[in-house]
């Protein structure tokens, strides 16, 4: 009777989350583009030999993982700062709460097109900022090298509430006693967080820093508005790139290679990074 | 109150809704002054951006109606499936229900972008394309794990003796569920259907693969085009006063409901 009520979400999430899998798995041995007209054709490996080979897909990779991992970086350190901020008494927390809260809860299409008005050359807000600084300001999203960081801070603003939020749950679920007897034992109250407040609530960070990992990998909304994947391609997404390889290209096979080898990327990368995160909770906490 | 923490506020509060102002002034600004933003002349300010996007065809109150259509279809789906299964799965041994949980919560790490594809394939195969109620397909496949994990949690903390009372009187188990545990669980019902809602009104690629119809166009597709719509000039006047018409009705949700939005959340990391 019970799996009976179940079976309807079960055979739903199956056919949603790892159809998708296999199908990406079975497609990846197979050519499949506007040249088969569709058709598909086994072709023994060769778009994973052509993924090896790929530059394009190797430098999005590297501009994905340095995009979340930057990005994720961020929101954590200003997620803690956030939530210890929230968590003191205040006399307005629902209001910082709700205000905070409107950058997680808008469109990210809305806020990135927002974001290229803002660092819009020569008419955006900060270029005619950093105009005051420098006669000749760079142009930010037409700069290779630096556009990326744009996007980190589109990123960032958006999703840091989310972290807070998160954190500011397991802060509040520490017994404030012991804080007092940390204190009273004469540790000094920066020590605390090390010693009692990021030891506490690991298990959140983990959970912020899964999901938050896991929607940077996926990041295409922000990319595709903000920037196109420009300047130089030097901020395309693994998401975008496997876009544009089905939608512009036309080649299915090739597209669902890429999405099969950024799960693996992405499963490989969390577990390292949540690992690395155990490990430097531990270590701050003997200091 | 300490003045540190004091101007710690001031800049979380100026950094989360700072670019939001400044697309608001932006929306009120003619060309001109776009331009030249800190030059006060007469004709400063202007409607035009919005009335524009009265006039354009379809209008863009279009979009906005289509994401609701869209979000209230999807919120509808994933809660009336999520239910029964939330329920269910609290009736299985420990291992079971620590397995189910865990399969749901890894699939709500999956980036959403690797699945259009899949959904696409779907979407040719079966013609559900431009379809705003079809698209709440795939959109309820998304939510149903977040959905599922979040109810549960909640109808866990109803205490089985209610249940078991309710069994004694000879209620069957829809009468429970509808007259004991749904009213009980009423304000995390509540919190998974706008958290859906807001997944669903924000969702992207799946939506910019389904829907090629200029007239069923959901929110954020519609304000990529007006990006896509030339690479260098951007209307950015038309566009703020779009952004800021598509923000009213999320602005609002989230003035109302912030408290639901909020336990959604943080319960969904908590309880597992």
């Amino acid at each position: 009777m019970n799996i009976l009520l179940l079976l309807p979400s079960l055979i739903i999430i199956i056919l949603t989350f790892f159809i998708p899998i296999f199908r990406y798995t079975w497609l990846s041995f197979h050519s499949s583009s506007v040249i088969t007209r569709l058709n598909e054709i086994p072709n023994n490996g060769a778009n994973w030999f052509r993924l090896f080979e790929d530059n394009r897909f190797w430098q999005d990779a590297f501009q994905t993982i340095r995009f979340s991992s930057i990005s994720v970086g961020l929101e954590l350190v200003l997620g803690i700062v956030i939530a210890i901020v929230l968590n003191k008494e205040l006399k307005n927390r629902g209001l910082i709460r709700t205000l905070s809260l409107l950058p997680w809860a808008l469109p990210t299409t809305v806020m990135a097109l927002g974001w290229r008005w803002i660092f819009n050359s020569p008419y955006g807000f900060i270029e005619r900022f950093l105009i005051y600084f420098t006669k000749d300001p760079i142009n930010i999203l037409g700069e290779p090298s630096i556009t990326w960081l744009a996007t980190v801070v589109g990123d960032v603003w958006k999703t840091t509430p989310f972290i807070a939020l998160i954190l500011l749950a397991g802060m509040q679920s520490i017994p404030y006693n012991l804080y007092e007897a940390f204190d009273l034992e004469g540790g000094k109250p920066f020590k605390a967080l090390f010693k009692i407040t990021l030891p506490l609530i690991e298990p959140y960070l983990i959970i912020s820093i899964l999901f938050r990992t896991a929607q940077a990998f996926g990041v295409f909304d922000l990319i595709q508005v903000m920037t196109g994947g420009g300047p130089a391609g030097s901020t395309e997404s693994l998401g975008v790139y496997a876009y544009l390889n089905a939608m512009r290209f036309l080649d299915f096979g090739y597209s669902s290679t890429i999405m099969i080898a950024t799960f693996i990327i992405l499963i490989i990368y969390s577990i390292t990074i949540t690992l690395a995160l155990k490990y430097l909770i531990k270590t701050l906490s003997l200091i | 109150m300490n003045k540190n923490l004091k101007l710690i506020i001031i800049i979380i509060i100026i950094w989360s809704i700072g670019p939001l102002l400044w697309q608001l002034y932006t929306s009120f600004s003619t060309t001109e002054n776009l331009i030249n933003p800190f030059n006060i002349t007469s004709n400063r300010w202007t409607l035009e951006n919005y009335t524009n996007l009265f006039k354009s065809d379809p209008t863009f109150i279009r979009f906005i109606i289509n994401s609701f259509i869209v979000g209230i279809t999807t919120s509808l789906f994933t809660i009336i499936i999520s239910i029964p299964s939330a329920y269910a799965i609290n009736k299985f041994s420990n291992l079971y229900q620590r397995t189910f949980k865990s399969i749901l919560f890894l699939t709500t790490l999956f980036p959403h972008i690797l699945l259009f594809l899949t959904f696409l394939e779907l979407a040719r195969m079966l013609d559900l394309g431009n379809n705003l109620f079809t698209l709440a397909i795939p959109y309820t496949g998304l939510s149903l794990p977040l959905s599922i994990l979040l109810l549960n949690s909640s109808f866990k903390d109803i205490p089985p003796e209610l249940e078991e009372a309710a069994n004694l009187e000879g209620l069957n188990l829809l009468e429970r569920l509808f007259y004991i545990i749904l009213p009980i669980a009423k304000p995390s019902i509540a919190s998974t259907t706008i958290l859906v809602f807001l997944f669903t009104w924000n969702e992207y690629p799946i939506a910019l693969s389904w829907i090629t119809k200029s007239n069923l166009l959901t929110l954020p597709v519609s304000i990529a085009r007006i990006a896509g719509s030339s690479m260098y000039t951007v209307p950015y006047g038309a566009y703020a006063a779009a952004t800021v018409l598509g923000s009213i009705p999320l602005i609002l949700l989230v003035l109302l409901f912030q408290k639901q939005i909020i336990s959604g959340l943080t319960n969904g990391a908590i309880k597992r």
